[in-house]
């Protein structure tokens, strides 16, 4: 342990002023999840960086970590008459037993181990020299027009106003842009340069770039956690890269079933958003050995399997995607879209929370859209007045937007929600995989994808296990320090509308997993532990809390045969839905050109105008989704002009 | 094309809002003014520190602001940034919408440095803050659509709420156009007429236009006739007659033989005479009577100017004389009634940029009432305002006490009287050698004589008291006043 060390006290200064009275606690939680007993410094340094993360997290997910920390100690005080912090490795060790013997406290527990493990992963990769930070650049990031919130004037005018900076906003904005509007962006989240990806470790950019400290969870049985970016470039800073076409039997759904006209457009739309990301098949040599053992299983299973189509030309293989590129090679919207934007004139508004959506209800012809009013992160409120409002905060945010602006008065506004979850599944190879040395999202295995499963050989970035690793105390200790030879496979199932967003001023998500969608993911999890054990894995972690591990593909059968997908760890990255486009008035929210019904001038241009869940990364559906709504609203002016005789 | 205009709605220049609003042409009973005066800073792009301003706005709208709707209005005013800008001729819009839209917006246009800005902002009215809200007014301030600088300007509560409410006016507005519309209804024994008078700037000449319409008493049918007559500087006056001709009840204003004069245009061939005029009304109808007297015909005549006063372009020709006008100042009138007064006398003195007088002194031919005194009524529309507020004040003043009092004759006559804290005196001088004479005749065949002038002159004093009488204005109109003094 060094506690004084400069770079770990400075972590802990904060957090200690903060809540000096859970640390013990915490530091009694790690050093028993750890088993750490003193023989290397770094399980020691594990509390601060816990105390940082849960830090960026929000106040129930704190409050929660910090009262189970508090009941896990008040249960050693009860048992052993001293705190954990004052008890023996072997002690903690019985103590640890003893509950994980309680098979119902097992999924308490796990949840209770994530962000232990994130922070435990980090400090191990630091004291192994895992993170090199402040290799040279190979390329400069193109210019962006960024202004902070509190330099913006507290009065503007512009033609267009774009809600969020996302693959929706950002396309929306050089769509209007190009077309010769003054355009202004509001993004929450701030701008972070490729450089600055650089000098960080994955842990600290992971807490900034994601809202909630990628803590957003949709309550629900099971509960899911579903994290999503906040930073100029939306999500697309944070994502694997990974871009899908949208499947045709998919546009063909939203045609037929939902009316969406827009589906007619997506196919010369995906190929310009193809364009300017840049997007092509992933190069062999850098997949790394996860994908490559992907590869090797599904080829020994007769499974169709290939490498990624990505947004990533010349991608290293850093593993870092979902925390910013470090190298600058995933052409995520602030590399590739927004500097087009801001080349033609938009303008980029950083640390700006739309607080309302300014609505006209006098006007002739109904209400009209105005502008839009803006929180500062110190509170204070700015206005820019503009007669188009595009919408593009994103499917969990757009739904309490519209509410609080008095734009929430449709029934399905919030509900619609697809969230296309997915779980992961770890195999355990007996040489070393390093996992985080290669491309994060590398191959794609489409087996099932007709069955609506999609599996993706997914690593995480390093010191960033996501997969939580079964057992606790020594077993814990034992599965971290052998990390490097798993391999982790991710799959996502199409799933039925079955989530809502709630709330006004805070997003409030439910999710309950279909029946259906649960037979799926049980399934999925079955197929990616046959892929594993195909591939040559020892042994399939399953994640699941009774059957945490199998060795065979009969043990595995046996596990799924009494599993639920309820007892699964759920994540889901793709939420869509909540402001749906569609022919029918009392189903969807936006009529099927995109604008929202019941006012005038606001138009949707995010995850939350697909119909349904697009079953695969929605990136480019998402980007072809707002070209499209914005190129047909732009006609529509054209053609208004035309119709008036013109202007000059 | 250009790109950039094509947005459904563009933000837009000042005043191009309010021209485009529905309502804005939509004609009300009553307007709005008021003054609104703030101070502030703003902090030009380049500098390092702020600047003072203050903004002495004057706001007038169409229509009296509804609370829970929007209404534009126009600004003008004075805006002061130290070291910088001091114009008295800025110009602007407003739009006033505290709760249906939240916002009180200003739009105000100036010129600095030879340069034209805009000072674009709006209070944001907030349920939460109200006061704040609705004194403090962000803005930015643009140059040719490029923001250069940006402030905040407050309403001074402490020393401008008092004089802001004080100074709420509420005018009428009225659209002059129906008023233009024939009144009779078919009663036989009514009188109706169109006259316009103008004065050719260019030439000094005084121009009369007389339409009439006649319904004789008897029962006969009505029938349509009037003069023209010019009142040239350097010579005799001359005139012609045009009609009688049938009357063919047109809708919109006076037509007969060859001779139209309705809403916007003046046009005739009679004798020697020609004319085609466009008028353009340049101020808000006047009503010399009490207004019910023009909306329910009580009284035995009334008198109203569609337009106290109007510019009139186009050719008016008599004889070998050509005029070409060039909005030439004057006026059209209307009177609808049982036929002329006993004696009367008639006075429209346009006083330029400071406004206009009306005066009709009568006595009635009823019997009884022909004994009486002169009724007076006078209008005098000063610096936007029309005093006195009420036209029964003139005439028969608090039961009788201190009305108006008119000495009638010729070659001059004179009105005097006070009201309020003002009083006026009026001489008006007819020379013989620039009054027409002319006979006129009533629905009952009673035979009048009108001495008209429409280059006579005019002394008008306009006084206030302030511990004495001080004079508040004096205009001398020299050949370009147009009155009339008429008897039995």
């Amino acid at each position: 342990m060094s506690p004084d060390t400069p770079r770990s006290a400075f972590c802990g200064a904060a957090t200690r002023l903060r809540a000096p009275h859970t640390r013990g606690s915490l530091d009694g939680l790690v050093a028993a999840l750890l088993a750490d007993d003193g023989a290397t410094p770094w399980p020691g340094r594990v509390p601060r960086r816990l105390e940082t993360v849960l830090a960026a997290m929000p106040l129930p997910a704190r409050a929660g970590v910090r009262t189970a920390a508090a009941a896990l100690d008040a249960y050693a005080l009860a048992t052993t008459g001293r705190r954990l912090t004052a008890l023996g490795p072997a002690e903690r060790e019985r103590l640890l037993d003893s509950l994980g013997a309680r098979s119902a406290l097992l999924p308490l527990l796990d949840v209770l181990k994530v962000p232990v493990l994130l922070a435990a992963g980090t400090e191990r990769m630091l004291d192994h020299g895992g993170h090199r930070p402040g290799t040279a650049l190979p390329r400069q990031d193109p210019p962006l027009d960024c202004t902070p919130a509190d330099a913006w004037p507290a009065r503007t005018t512009t033609d267009a106003v774009v809600i969020g900076s996302g693959a929706g906003g950002a396309m929306a904005a050089r769509t209007l842009a190009r077309f010769g509007l003054r355009v202004v962006v509001l993004e929450e989240g701030h701008h972070h340069s490729t450089d600055s990806f650089g000098k960080r470790t994955p842990l600290d950019r992971f807490t900034e770039l994601y809202r909630d400290g990628g803590a957003t969870v949709a309550v629900g049985n099971p509960p899911l956690l579903l994290p999503v970016g906040r930073a100029v470039g939306g999500t697309t800073v944070v994502n694997s890269g990974t871009c899908y076409r949208t499947p045709d039997h998919v546009l063909d759904r939203w045609r037929r079933t939902f009316g969406f006209e827009l589906a007619d457009r997506f196919d010369t739309a995906l190929d310009e958003a193809e364009k300017t990301v840049r997007v092509a098949t992933q190069p062999v040599e850098v997949l790394g050995n996860n994908g490559l053992l992907a590869l090797i299983g599904a080829e020994r299973l007769g499974w169709q399997a290939s490498p990624l189509r990505r947004n990533a030309p010349g991608c290293k293989g850093s593993c870092q995607c979902v925390v910013g590129c470090p190298t600058g090679a995933k052409q995520s919207v602030q590399l590739s879209v927004l500097p087009d934007a801001c080349a033609h004139g938009a303008r980029i508004v950083t640390g700006a929370r739309v607080r309302r959506i300014l609505v006209e209800r006098d006007r002739p012809g109904g209400p009209r859209a105005a502008g839009v009013q803006v929180r500062r992160e110190d509170g204070d409120t700015f206005e820019i007045l503009a007669p188009l409002v595009v919408v593009a905060a994103g499917a969990l945010e757009t739904p309490p937007l519209l509410r609080r602006s008095g734009l929430g008065g449709h029934p399905m506004l919030g509900r619609n929600l697809s969230v296309h979850p997915a779980t992961s599944v770890a195999g355990r190879f007996d040489q070393p995989v390093t996992a985080w040395e290669g491309v994060l999202q590398s191959v794609g295995v489409e087996e099932h994808h007709s069955d609506g499963i999609l599996i993706e050989a997914t690593a995480t970035p390093p010191g960033m296990g996501s997969f939580v690793l079964p057992g606790l105390g020594g077993e814990l200790r034992r599965e971290l320090e052998t990390s490097d030879r798993l391999a982790t496979f991710g799959a996502m199932i199409a799933d039925r509308p079955s989530g809502r967003v709630l709330g006004r001023n805070r997003t409030l998500l439910r999710y309950g997993l279909d029946r259906r969608d649960a037979d799926r993911l049980v399934r999925a999890v079955r197929a990616m532990g046959e892929l594993l054990l195909a591939a040559g894995a020892e042994e399939v972690l399953t994640g699941i809390p009774a059957t945490p591990r199998v060795h065979s593909l009969t043990e595995l059968d046996a596990a799924m045969a009494k599993v639920s997908a309820r007892q699964l760890h759920l994540s889901a990255f793709h939420p869509t839905g909540t402001a749906a486009a569609g022919a029918d008035p009392q189903a969807t929210p936006a009529d099927p050109a995109g604008r929202l019904r019941g006012v005038r001038g606001v138009l949707v241009a995010d995850g939350s105008v697909l119909p349904s869940c697009p079953e695969v990364n929605p990136q480019l559906s998402i980007m072809a989704a707002a070209l499209a709504v914005c190129e047909a609203h732009l006609e529509g002016v054209e053609t208004a002009v035309a119709v008036s005789g013109g202007v000059e | 094309m250009s790109t950039r205009t094509t947005t459904p709605e563009r933000t837009g220049p000042p005043g191009a809002e309010a021209a485009r609003t529905p309502e804005h042409s939509r004609p009300s009973g009553r307007g709005t003014t008021f003054r609104e005066t703030m101070l502030g800073r703003i902090r030009l792009d380049g500098e390092d520190r702020d600047r003072p301003v203050r903004l002495d706005l004057h706001a007038a709208a169409d229509r009296v602001p509804h609370p829970l709707g929007t209404t534009p209005a126009r600004l003008t005013g004075r805006i002061r940034i130290a070291g910088w800008v001091d114009d008295p001729e800025a110009v602007g819009t407003l739009e006033i919408s505290p709760l249906a839209r939240r916002r009180i917006r200003y739009r105000i246009g100036f010129t600095a440095d030879g340069h034209r800005f805009t000072l674009d902002g709006w209070k944001s009215i907030s349920p939460r803050r109200p006061l704040a809200s609705m004194t403090v007014l962000p803005y930015t301030l643009y140059e040719d659509g490029t923001a250069v600088g940006t402030g905040t300007v407050r309403f001074p509560l402490a020393t401008q709420l008092l004089p802001f409410l004080a100074g709420f006016r509420f005018p009428r507005r009225e659209d002059g156009t129906p008023l233009v519309a024939p009144r009779w209804n078919g009663t036989p024994g009514r009188t109706e007429v169109w006259y316009t008078t103008a004065t050719d700037p260019a030439t000094g000449t005084g121009l009369w236009l007389h339409h009439e319409l006649v319904a004789p008493a008897d029962g006969s049918p009505p029938f349509a006739h009037g003069w023209a007559a010019a009142f040239p500087q350097d010579g005799p006056v001359r005139h012609t007659r045009f009609g009688p001709t049938p009357w063919t009840r047109p809708a919109e204003g006076f037509r007969g033989d060859g001779v139209q004069a309705v809403p916007g245009q003046l046009s005739g061939n009679a004798g020697e005479f020609s004319w085609r005029l466009a008028e353009q009304p340049t101020d808000a109808p006047l009503y010399t009577f009490p207004r019910w007297s023009w909306r329910r015909p009580l009284l035995p005549a009334a008198q109203v100017l569609p337009a106290a006063r109007a510019r009139y372009t186009g050719t008016f020709a008599y004889q070998d004389t050509t005029l070409t006008l060039d909005g030439a100042p004057g006026a059209s009138a209307r009177i609808y009634g049982h036929g002329n007064a006993h004696r009367w006398a008639w006075l429209h003195a346009d006083l330029g940029d400071d406004g206009v007088l009306e005066i009709v002194a009568a006595v009635s031919t009823r019997p009884g009432l022909r004994r009486l005194p002169p009724l007076v009524f006078l209008r005098l529309r000063h610096r936007g305002r029309t005093w006195p507020r009420r036209a029964e004040r003139t005439a028969v003043g608090w039961a009788g006490l201190g009305r108006f009092r008119a000495d009638v004759g010729l070659p001059s006559w004179t009105v005097t009287g006070r009201a309020g804290l003002r009083r006026i005196r009026v001489e008006v001088t007819q020379p013989a050698e620039r009054t027409l004479a002319l006979d006129y005749a009533d629905p009952d065949g009673s035979p009048a004589v009108c001495r008209n002038s429409e280059r006579a002159d005019a002394h008008i004093l306009l006084e206030r008291w302030w511990g004495k009488w001080r004079t508040e204005a004096v205009w001398t109109l020299d050949g370009t006043a147009h009155a009339e003094v008429g008897g039995r």
